[in-house]
């Protein structure tokens, strides 16, 4: 088992955002979390990956509780985080964004020896590193928009922009905010060939997002909340069709007919 | 990048067209300046940190390296490691306390101003070492070690003029190499967007501290070189005009450059010498042309010249 | 000993009182235009070298120069407003190259004028309180009084007006503030006009009790922000707090430290207090 929530609960000053959720994530699965507005989908995902402390409850990746760790320490242990809004460097070049991103790969790859890289003697590493920029790029079909300043992209291309910046972080569980709001069809059809690829290669994933159709063709299980609390779990087929997720949704009306 | 290389061509080259001493004299002390500026840029233009701290290793390691080597007997050029690490030293702690509580910019700005003009008091007020606001008098010259010629002393506005002048190179190029590196990146990060610098990976207080440390430690050889050039060291080092001139320097010749520090160093200490006024016209045209940039070039003169260069190549 | 630290509070709050009426003017215009006005300490000088010109040279009394001395400072803010300030909203650095530009030119202006040699006006009003075993200054208890009631009158003024409200409207959104009918330019050059109005009229106050020179707005600013800081941003009355405790804190340290440090223990409650309550003593959190 890779992810484990215990307990997990958010409270702001009175309104409770996320009410005591539990679940596990295996390896190489993808998970789905879904819910209407407001249901604490976004507050649950900050918080497994170190962006919000909880107020009670713990995240345990690898067996090791992680939520009240930084965020860099957090990505640094495999858990990245891609966000609803798109968060890019508008002011670099979408090859420099991944670039940036490499920091993580660096690390890994060189250790203090990184040290080495100033005065120009790790350039086998360097280039490599490079290399491996135009390949996520090209993962994500952005390889001809590489010299682009991010700022002028559209959004959905931002928004793959963020989910090539958290690949190039190198992650074993990569955690979506909402990544298909926002885009149109074929913007959809492009990113679920790449959460296809993405996959494949061995990344847990777990999305949250509010678009049933998305999630259903993709997850191999689904979360449903509501108010903060999980209303249910199972394979899509199972959560879509129970009578409080649809009711969570639609209404009580729709639930009983 | 020709640009680049015409200019410290023609730095290099100069003392063999111009001879007046007057002249060499205002480059050295651009020279000096620009160190500031640059090391200063380092933190402020490309880690996007407004350090007012500069005056505070300015000041420190002026006064040590003379102390070091006259207390000591240590050459020029030894003494001013000791100063160096000083500078570290000092720069570690304030930088550790400022990014520990996550100071925004402006708050950044007032805290390190304010441990800077601590320092300035307490220089001031250590009459038994730095003699308080009277000063110490450098009588003795600088030496560096010249293979084959051994320890030579640096006499005379050409061997000034080029020891400042490589000091300058040497700054740059270390402060080129690391922005180039991964290093560069992740202060350029945090200097964009520091928390999603953080969902990266990037520790942002580390990296700011070693922004922070690294400026300031380059920072700190202006402090030995100006204080044996004008052979005379007073607490005035520290004090907050000299965070405003470099600040200065760096918008008017463009922040986020290397090069920029430097022609905004050439232009406000040249400049002014340049034209022959009184010293209070010479400030109001240095506050002019300070409000007129800001105002109508935001970018600065390389900033502007870059941009502009940019969009005609496109 | 009693009397000793006694008679430094006392001091150190009318001088606080000075750095308090700089501070209302920095938050006052950074709380609701945006502007970080550095050179506030400029207006200062401006203000006190024209009560001494209008006093000494010009043969007014003091009171009576106290007006149009204000009127020049708030003038001389007016055009910096027009023709620099207003282009540096919400832009930190570009206020502080704006306001550094501004202190030189001013400053240099001044040196022109009046030389380095620092000038005094006589005795405005001799004699002094005792209280116990301490002597006040009647003069300095009238400058007391009157900062205390200007700063007062403003925080009344702005909680209580539709101006004020208007004004605090604009700070949060500018454009909701100018489609609910606030001229907002005027609203700025307002803000502008008062706060180095307010900046004069403590220069125009300094210059009663003490010598002047070119070089008396930077320490001043400083102060001001300092204290504004301590006070908290964008509260009224937190910068007359904020002044007060500054002049307190100075006047009581340098009993028990050397007094070369004084200005030092104010800068460690300020790094104190950045630290630890950034929005200062009296702001919101």
């Amino acid at each position: 088992m890779a992810l484990e929530v215990r307990g997990l609960t958010k409270r702001f000053a009175g309104l409770v955002a996320v009410a005591d959720v539990s679940f596990l994530v295996q390896p190489g699965e993808i998970v789905g979390i879904i819910g209407p507005n407001g249901s604490g989908k976004t507050t649950l995902l900050s918080m497994m990956a170190g962006l919000l402390p909880p107020t009670s409850g713990t995240v345990v990746w690898k067996d090791l509780p992680i939520q009240d760790l930084r965020p860099d320490i957090i990505a640094g242990l495999g858990v990245v985080k891609t966000f609803q809004n798109p968060q890019v460097f508008t002011e670099l070049s979408v090859f420099d964004n991944v670039r940036v991103a490499s920091h993580l790969a660096l690390k890994r790859a060189l250790g203090l020896r990184r040290g080495l890289e100033i005065i120009g003697a790790a350039r086998g590493v360097e280039g490599r590193l490079a290399a491996r920029v135009g390949e996520v790029l090209a993962l994500c079909n952005l390889g001809g928009a590489a010299d682009q300043l991010a700022g002028n992209l559209s959004y959905g291309e931002e928004k793959m922009l963020g989910i090539a910046m958290a690949l190039m972080c190198e992650p074993e569980l990569l955690l979506l905010d909402e990544p298909a709001s926002g885009l149109g069809r074929d913007e959809i059809r492009n990113l679920e060939a790449v959460l296809d690829k993405v996959h494949r290669a061995g990344t847990t994933l777990c999305l949250v997002d509010h678009k049933i159709g998305f999630l259903r063709g993709l997850a191999h299980r689904v979360i449903a909340l509501n108010y903060g609390q999980k209303i249910a779990e199972g394979s899509p087929e199972q959560v879509l069709n129970e009578p409080a997720v649809i009711e969570a949704y639609l209404g009580a009306g729709h639930a009983r007919a | 990048m020709t640009g680049q290389a015409l200019l410290w061509g023609v730095l290099y080259a100069l003392p063999i067209f111009v001879r007046g001493d007057f002249l060499l004299t205002i480059f050295i002390f651009t020279f000096i300046y620009a160190i500031l500026a640059v090391t200063f840029d380092l933190i402020f233009g490309f880690t996007g940190q407004l350090s007012m701290f500069h005056p505070a290793v300015f000041g420190v390691s002026a006064y040590m390296t003379y102390l070091l080597a006259t207390i000591y007997k240590l050459p020029f050029w030894v003494a001013t490691l000791p100063s160096a690490a000083a500078a570290v030293v000092l720069a570690m702690i304030v930088g550790s306390i400022c990014f520990k509580f996550r100071l925004k910019t402006f708050y950044f700005a007032v805290v390190t101003l304010a441990f800077s003009e601590m320092i300035r008091l307490f220089v001031m007020n250590w009459n038994s070492v730095t003699n308080g606001t009277l000063g110490l008098v450098v009588a003795a010259k600088p030496t560096i070690y010249w293979p084959g010629s051994g320890i030579v002393p640096i006499k005379g506005p050409i061997a000034w003029y080029y020891l400042t002048l490589v000091c300058l190179t040497l700054t740059v190029l270390i402060c080129a190499r690391c922005l180039r590196s991964w290093m560069g990146r992740c202060f350029g990060a945090i200097r964009l967007n520091e928390d999603l610098a953080r969902t990266l990976g990037i520790n942002v207080f580390r990296y700011k501290l070693l922004s922070f440390a690294v400026g300031n430690a380059l920072a700190s050889f202006a402090g030995g070189l100006y204080g044996y050039y004008t052979g005379y060291i007073d607490p005035g080092y520290l004090g907050i005009n000299q965070s405003m001139e470099v600040l200065a320097m760096v918008l008017l010749g463009g922040q986020g450059t290397l090069i920029g520090p430097i022609v905004g160093s050439l232009v406000l200490t040249g400049l002014p010498h340049a034209i022959d006024l009184r010293a209070e016209i010479r400030a109001i045209l240095y506050g002019a042309i300070l409000i007129f940039t800001i105002l109508v070039m935001p970018r600065g003169i390389v900033g502007t010249l870059n941009a502009w260069r940019a969009k005609r190549g496109a | 000993m009693t009397q000793l630290v006694l008679g430094q509070v006392l001091n150190g709050a009318i001088i606080g009182a000075m750095y308090g009426i700089i501070a209302l003017g920095i938050t006052l215009t950074f709380g609701i235009t945006g502007i970080v006005n550095f050179a506030l300490g400029e207006f200062m000088m401006i203000g006190a070298y024209a009560t001494y010109a209008l006093a000494e040279r010009g043969g007014l009394s003091y009171p009576v120069a106290v007006v149009p001395a204000c009127l020049i400072a708030a003038a001389a803010g007016y055009l910096s407003n027009k023709a620099f300030f207003r282009f540096t909203r919400n832009n930190l650095v570009n206020g502080l190259l704006v306001s550094i530009g501004l202190i030189s030119i001013f400053e240099s202006a001044s040196m022109l004028l009046w030389t380095a040699t620092p000038v005094e006006m006589h005795f405005v009003l001799p004699g002094a309180l005792r209280v116990g075993d301490i002597g006040l200054p009647k003069m300095k208890l009238v400058v007391f009084a009157v900062i205390v009631i200007v700063i007062v009158m403003t925080y009344l003024g702005l909680a209580r007006t539709w101006l004020g409200r208007a004004a605090f409207a604009y700070a949060q959104n500018p454009e909701a503030a100018m489609l609910m009918g606030v001229h907002t330019p005027r609203l700025e050059t307002a803000v502008m006009l008062y706060s180095t109005g307010l900046a004069g009229l403590g220069g125009a106050l300094y210059a009663s009790l003490y010598s002047l020179e070119p070089a008396m707005g930077g320490v001043y600013v400083l102060k001001g922000m300092e204290a504004a800081i301590l006070g908290g941003i964008g509260s009224l009355m937190g910068s007359l707090w904020g002044g007060v405790i500054l002049g307190v804190i100075e006047g009581v340290g340098s009993i028990f430290l050397p007094t070369a440090f004084r200005d030092a223990y104010g800068l460690a409650v300020l790094v104190a207090i950045l630290l630890f309550r950034p929005s200062g003593l009296f702001g919101d959190e």
